[in-house]
């Protein structure tokens, strides 16, 4: 009786140990979540989230820094650099946007954007770069992308 | 005549030049402190830069939060233990090229650089000196340099528990492709 109760707690530690090791070895060799698949904790439009930004920007970061966001906006301009593509988002006539940094498994979402259609994209809000002379930008990163109403 | 002439060329001389100011918004910077037992490193490919080749003013800033890792862990860890990029979420060097007056920026062609500068990490502003290259093609600007900072000279502790994982210097990389700002 007390032999079989050993070995009880034996195997029952056994598979407590294994759990753990599961645990860590897959917490320690994660990836970051692709963002396609997490559900955006803010909802903006880029002029709207420039113009936060740029009243207030410690408020700003405190809500939106490293949360995913949800941005709505004209395309200005795609680039693409060492094959990452970056978007930017926003008004035309403002030197500010708000570029989004393709995700490398949604870079091919790049392709066939035109400028001036209006899309929304999700990444993860790295914060916001002031600078007088070249127009101060929102940074998402690894984003993805959500929607497109292409103009009929 | 040759006074109209030499009124003519006095007055072509004190034009001022036109700023010759290149800037990119998508820059690159490498970093890596790896310890003896594994590989930290990570890319950060938002970096914005400014250069005046007449001035040999140079900068670089760059938000923390945009450096990509390979693990997630890792990254987090970056972020809230180290970099503590909520509370220091950017990153600036502010400097010149000590010898701007040796490149010449009208002819393509690859340059030895000398930089000199402050930068602004995790809070802390440091004296900091790299060697790189400037080259020059096709209209474009591209600025490499690489150096070494000291990770407490920026009062970035690392734990004991975890001090041969992370080296105490990182190493950093930074590659910028620039083009012509018009204004």
């Amino acid at each position: 009786m007390r032999k079989k109760s050993i070995l009880y707690v034996l195997i029952i530690l056994f598979f407590v140990g294994a759990a753990i090791v599961f645990y860590a070895y897959r917490e320690f060799f994660r990836k970051a979540e692709d963002v396609s698949t997490v559900q955006s904790a803010y909802q903006r439009s880029a002029i709207e989230l420039i113009q936060e930004f740029k009243s207030n920007e410690q408020a700003s970061n405190t809500l939106y820094l490293g949360k995913v966001l949800s941005v709505s906006g004209m395309v200005k301009s795609v680039e693409s650099s060492d094959g990452t593509f970056t978007i930017s988002l926003g008004d035309t006539t403002d030197l500010s946007s708000v570029r989004c940094t393709l995700d490398s498994l949604h870079g091919a979402e790049a392709g066939g954007l035109r400028i001036g259609s209006s899309i929304a994209v999700k990444g993860y809000c790295s914060g916001f770069n002031a600078d007088e002379m070249l127009g101060s930008d929102v940074i998402l990163n690894r984003c993805a992308l959500e929607m497109i109403n292409e103009k009929k | 005549m040759s006074k109209v002439l030499s009124v003519f060329l006095l007055m072509l001389l004190s034009l001022p030049l036109p700023a010759q100011r290149y800037f990119t918004k998508a820059g690159t910077i490498y970093f890596n402190a790896s310890g003896d037992m594994e590989v930290i490193d990570a890319t950060n490919k938002t970096v914005t830069s400014v250069m005046d080749t007449k001035t040999a003013a140079i900068q670089f800033a760059v938000l923390m939060k945009s450096f990509q890792f390979e693990k997630a862990l890792m990254e987090e860890h970056f972020n809230e233990n180290y970099a503590e990029s909520s509370k220091f979420p950017k990153a600036e060097f502010k400097g010149e090229i000590i010898n701007n007056k040796d490149i010449n920026y009208g002819k393509e062609g690859s340059y030895p650089a000398k930089v000199k500068g402050k930068l602004t990490l995790h809070g802390v502003t440091r004296d900091v000196e790299a060697s790189g290259t400037i080259t020059i093609q096709g209209g474009k600007v591209q600025a490499l340099a690489e150096f070494v900072i000291t990770l407490s000279d920026f009062n970035v502790e690392i734990p004991s528990l975890v001090k041969d994982k992370v080296s105490k210097q990182a190493k950093i990389k930074v590659d910028c492709l620039m083009e012509l700002l018009k204004s």
